[in-house]
């Protein structure tokens, strides 16, 4: 007896901590064959996606991404050069926190004068069939292209705005149009800073050899 | 039990959806399409498979006091492994799927089965017993499936059916439709099961008489 406990508890703590022990080992293992794929899978699902919201571009986004700071957190930057490394659009993900069942993450695509060259969702979990249409319907999304912040009126048509809602979906819509608005308002905000860092990255990049 | 017993079991008789009616939050939260229906099932399969084999083989090993967070550990081992493993392999499944999957941990029809079978039973049974109701389970998900995909949208597996003119009937794929498609479901399994009851019945009732005359 040792710790106040009989030989039949002293098995059960070693039986427990053998089934933890060996769980353990077959997650650990599983971690090394699928850590690998998974951020394979992940890089895919997003060059996709940037492919469909980038400008035509010459160069990887994603080996090019830029860090900036945000109102709530870092943003990742992904931008898009031409042949002659000269910038055709940015991209990167507005989270729109107030969608009907959690958060929707939207790839907002962007010439560099600020307009709208497509927008993407890349995660949400709305009503399939109702909020959904965000994904699927092409013709609202294609609504958004060419847009800029001034002249286009950031709400849904319900509200006095420019943009369709869907039947029985209004707060999806909604909540994409606003996430798209702060997206707009940022690049105004920051422009010259992120196109002063994005000159400055790709001096750094080609300049490393000189 | 004959092992084709053990299989027809799960499957049917004791089906976790048509008869138990247990692991309902999987069955109307991913039942949007027979496609999503499948790969829950799939997914499922897979961690019953596991859990019921491992548990069968250790017992004798475990002591009566601590086998329920002995199965869980277990059970939840081999759901993140599924879990990681189509993250990897079927990315785009895996985000449609999204929180349902670590959720099969607490499917309680899979700890049900420890429970009442692996830990009983030889391992060979227990894969039976695991294949039967993983199967079953997965019918159950695909027919609901398909039956919610068809009608609210005219298309089964994502191929159309009923064409273009077809109007969605959108409740079918909101969540009272659910319900809904499962309650027909549920009526016609009965259905099913009084006629093989009846049928059952009427060949006893043939083979004593026969006895009898004979």
């Amino acid at each position: 007896m040792r710790f106040g406990l009989d030989r039949e508890q002293w098995y059960m703590v070693l039986a427990l901590l053998l089934v933890a022990v060996i769980a353990a080992m077959l997650l650990g293992l599983t971690d090394m064959f699928t850590r690998g794929p998974i951020q394979a899978a992940q890089k895919k699902a997003l060059h996709q996606a940037l492919e469909q919201v980038l400008p035509p571009h010459a160069n990887d986004p994603q080996a090019e991404q830029l860090r900036m700071q945000g109102e709530d957190g870092a943003v990742l930057i992904y931008p898009g050069r031409d042949g002659n490394g000269r910038l055709t659009g940015l991209a990167w993900e507005v989270v729109a926190p107030d969608g009907y069942s959690g958060s929707i993450r939207i790839l907002l695509g962007l010439e560099p004068d600020g307009r709208i060259h497509a927008i993407r969702v890349t995660n949400h979990r709305e009503t399939p069939g109702l909020g959904d249409g965000i994904v699927h319907d092409h013709a609202w999304l294609a609504s958004f292209v060419g847009r800029a912040l001034s002249g286009t009126r950031w709400a849904v048509k319900k509200d006095g705005g420019d943009f369709d809602q869907f039947t029985g979906a209004t707060i999806t819509p909604r909540a994409v149009v606003r996430a798209v608005k702060r997206g707009l308002e940022f690049y105004r905000g920051h422009r010259r800073m992120l196109l002063d860092a994005l000159v400055d990255a790709d001096r750094k990049r080609h300049g490393g050899g000189q | 039990m004959e092992r084709s017993e053990v299989f027809m079991d799960g499957f049917w008789h004791n089906n976790t959806i048509f008869a138990q009616l247990l692991g309902m939050c999987p069955l109307l939260g991913v039942t949007t399409s027979a496609e999503n229906g499948f790969w829950m099932g799939a997914a499922t399969l897979l961690v019953l498979l596991g859990s019921n084999l491992v548990v069968s083989l250790v017992r004798g090993v475990i002591p009566k006091n601590v086998r329920i967070p002995a199965y869980i550990t277990i059970i939840a081992a081999f759901v993140t492994v599924v879990d990681m493993a189509m993250n990897a392999w079927m990315h785009e499944m895996y985000l449609v799927l999204g929180l349902f999957i670590p959720l099969i941990v607490v499917n309680c029809a899979i700890l049900g089965r420890a429970e009442a079978f692996a830990s009983r039973n030889s391992p060979l049974d227990s894969v039976t017993d695991a294949i039967g109701v993983g199967a079953g389970f997965t019918f159950a998900l695909v027919l609901l499936g398909g039956v919610r995909e068809l009608l609210g949208q005219g298309e089964l597996f994502g191929f159309p059916v009923f064409g273009d003119g077809y109007p969605d009937v959108l409740m079918f794929i909101l969540p009272p439709g659910a319900f809904i498609a499962l309650g027909f479901i549920l009526a016609g399994v009965n259905l099913i099961n009084r006629r093989l009851e009846r049928r059952r019945l009427a060949a006893q009732a043939g083979i004593k008489t026969g006895v009898e005359t004979g």
